[in-house]
């Protein structure tokens, strides 16, 4: 075999995976761009649709719903991701410790993720109910007033928000126990000889080295928090006014709803450029502190 | 395989042809037709009563049930297609105006005037006049209702409208009048949680978007409003805008526990939970008063027309069935169509439960021994108004727009004027960038 042929040889393994890539992701992805620049209802063939530029991208930012949908998702996302990060981690921290029953326990915490989107959005939506449901029943019989869980604008964000956390902290608390359990006991060690105490230990020590994996994280639940759908769609379905309705759900309205798949395909571009900013400065930023501590080790080996 | 089925067909049909009187459904037998029906209790009905058909005809069904707000979706994938795989489908009125538009259903009138397929017993004046200009024309007055210049492009099944149903009991026991006026509704509405603590007065849906603005123009109409004057202005806002959301709005208020973001289920649960003492809504919740299964106030239901403000006006809605442009079996949908629709199956339809589209039916004694309400329900048919909510491509967003307004109004008590004001401004520019200003 030639050197020539050798060289080649990577490129036909990966040409099944880059086929598939191409096929299943890329495809896709430039159809909704060109859609995003048509003026299509669902009726008529993608050929029949006229072409209007970026009428749909601009027409967008004058549009009070839209605008306001957008603010709702920002404020969802970064309320839900940052409240279970705290959670999640410190369950973690908590529970990082050998108790028996562990697995079980373990399995438990993360059974709300393994129920199917809807059905989490019916079982808060039962205990939202502003009469038999359980928070208000419970509330009533300890001589308070009801809370109108779904029913005000305040409330109905806070609830759907209680929601996504109760689903979502368990995926961040499994993975930030995965990082903690694998990290070096060694370093550990060495802290607690040093005396460090529990809070040096995790603020110094364990954070520190559990960053990439946090980051990581972090990253994969900011993108779901983004695309979340299901669970309001049942809960609110994006009420009252517009005080629940996330992107997601306003793309599934402005496609199903008012036919307008070249503005939805336009909105679903917008959260994609937005997520792969957030994507870009995540990884960025891992990259910096990753040169940081190689400059730092390189400085201590040669001093 | 569809081949073979209808060469076995047609080889039965030739034997029986020469035994058997001939029938018009001869040429048919045999044939299976694909259909598409909402889950919907008029539909569940109606699938109890297709075997008869199948039985009188010799043609198969095959019914493709979906959840009704996913047929749109499901059929508008279809109806692109070059072959279709439906023959017969149940539309919502709302997607008249895009099938009609875009060409995808076939226009009846080839059919009614083919002898051979056409029945001429049909009798079609007997059919609920409101609800064939609500949605089986389009190209007549307005362009989506009837008028000199529409035709059929579908036939109501499973249509609906507007009726009051009220707590005997409950009216009984306080001595009080079943309202027949706006007047009388609205106060009554907010005297009943006086009179029975914990009770409210009208369960009414209220839920952001679709919901809230369903139960607003069921309130417009009779109020004297339209959505568009005959030139296309909204005028959403005017007077009569502005009394029927604050009749929603009282309503709402006075309602029971948790009302202001009913959907249609959770409205009607209320009205069956006993929650509330009165329901206005769509005929199609009849059935579920007396279900032991779901209602606590079985036999404790009274029905009256929809009441009225300045003029009667009650809702027009729910389903027609027409034949998508690209079906394969178009003659022998329209046949099933025409059964259907017939006095025959209207009436064994709506012993099963379903809604009638026929006024002979209303008032048929067989009908009425089962169903009481029945004799009303056509008496509030007369009233039925076809131009409750317009029918137009853009109304979907409209809709929507409008329905998020008065969630606000509802629930964060935003102003009406203000309300209907931004939904009139946001509705004429939507109407001017799809062309309803061109003539002006």
């Amino acid at each position: 075999m030639s050197t020539q042929a050798r060289s080649f040889t990577p490129y036909l393994f990966m040409a099944p995976a880059a086929a598939v890539l191409v096929v299943a992701l890329l495809y896709p992805i430039a159809y909704m761009i060109y859609a995003s620049f048509l003026d299509w209802n669902p009726s008529q063939r993608i050929g029949q649709a006229t072409f209007v530029g970026l009428r749909n991208y601009t027409s967008l930012w004058s549009d009070a719903n839209f605008r306001e949908s957008f603010g709702v998702t920002l404020k969802f996302a970064s309320l839900v991701v940052s409240i279970e990060m705290i959670l999640g981690v410190g369950l973690a921290m908590l529970l990082d410790r050998s108790i028996r029953g562990m697995t079980v326990l373990r399995t438990i915490f993360i059974l709300p993720m393994m129920i199917a989107p809807i059905v989490v959005g019916l079982i808060w939506r039962y205990m939202y109910h502003p009469t038999v449901g359980i928070f208000n029943r419970t509330l009533n019989s300890l001589g308070f007033e009801s809370v109108p869980w779904l029913s005000d604008s305040f409330w109905s964000l806070t609830s759907i928000i209680i929601a996504d956390i109760w689903q979502w902290t368990p995926f961040i608390f499994i993975l930030s126990l995965a990082a903690l359990q694998s990290l070096p006991r060694s370093a550990l060690e060495a802290a607690r000889i040093d005396g460090a105490s529990g809070w040096q230990q995790i603020v110094y020590i364990k954070l520190p080295l559990m960053m990439p994996v946090l980051i990581v994280t972090l990253l994969l639940r900011l993108i779901d928090a983004f695309k979340v759908l299901e669970v309001v769609l049942v809960m609110t379905n994006g009420g009252p006014g517009l005080s629940t309705e996330i992107l997601s759900l306003r793309i599934a309205r402005t496609a199903s709803e008012f036919r307008e798949l070249g503005v939805a395909a336009a909105m679903s571009n917008y959260l994609l450029i937005l997520l792969m900013i957030l994507t870009a400065i995540m990884f960025t930023y891992t990259r910096l502190s990753e040169a940081r501590a190689a400059r730092l080790r390189q400085m201590s080996e040669e001093g | 395989m569809k081949f073979t089925r209808s060469l076995i067909g047609l080889a039965a049909g030739l034997a029986l042809a020469g035994t058997a009187m001939a029938s018009p459904y001869d040429d048919y037998k045999g044939t299976t037709l694909v259909v598409n029906f909402p889950a919907h209790p008029h539909y569940d009905a109606v699938m109890r009563v297709l075997p008869e058909f199948t039985k009188q005809t010799g043609i198969q069904v095959e019914v493709d049930q979906l959840q009704y707000l996913k047929m749109r979706e499901k059929q508008t994938l279809e109806m692109t297609k070059s072959k279709g795989d439906y023959d017969l489908l149940a539309y919502v009125v709302f997607s008249k105006a895009d099938y009609v538009y875009a060409d995808q259903l076939e226009n009846l009138a080839r059919y009614f005037m083919n002898p051979k397929l056409a029945n001429p017993g049909y009798d079609a004046a007997d059919l609920i006049d409101g609800y064939v200009a609500n949605i089986g024309v389009a190209g007549g007055n307005k362009g989506y209702m009837d008028g000199p210049t529409g035709s059929l492009f579908g036939v109501p099944f499973g249509a609906e409208t507007s009726i009051l149903g009220y707590r005997k009991d409950i009216f009984e026991k306080h001595s009080l009048k079943v309202p027949e006026t706006y007047d009388e509704l609205l106060e009554l509405a907010c005297k009943i949680p006086e009179l029975e603590p914990g009770m409210g007065g009208l369960a009414s849906r209220a839920a952001s978007g679709h919901q809230a603005s369903h139960a607003f123009l069921l309130h417009l109409a009779p109020l004297g409003g339209r959505v568009f004057d005959d030139e296309w202005n909204p005028i959403i806002n005017n007077e009569a805008g502005v009394q029927a959301a604050q009749a929603l709005k009282t309503i709402v208020d006075c309602g029971p526990e948790g009302s202001k973001t009913f959907n249609f289920a959770e409205a009607g649960a209320a009205f069956l939970q006993g929650n509330t003492a009165m329901f206005l809504d769509s005929t199609v919740f009849a059935g579920s008063v007396n279900n032991p299964e779901k209602s606590t106030i079985v036999g404790k239901v009274g029905w009256a027309p929809h009441p009225m403000g300045t003029r009667r006006g009650s809702q027009t809605g729910g389903f027609g069935i027409g034949i998508p442009k690209n079906a394969q079996n178009k003659e022998a949908a329209f046949l099933l169509m025409q059964w259907l629709t017939s006095k025959e199956a209207d009436k064994l339809i709506a012993l099963e439960g379903g809604n009638p589209s026929r006024y002979s039916t209303h008032a048929d004694a067989d009908v009425n021994a089962k169903f009481p309400h029945m004799a009303t329900f056509g008496e509030a048919l007369k009233h039925a108004d076809p131009d409750w909510r317009p029918i137009i491509p853009v109304w979907g967003k409209i809709n929507a727009d409008l329905g998020t307004e008065l969630s606000k109004v509802l629930t964060e008590d935003l102003d009406i004027q203000t309300a209907l004001d931004g939904v009139a401004s946001r509705a004429a520019a939507i109407m001017d960038e799809a062309g309803y200003n061109t003539w002006k």
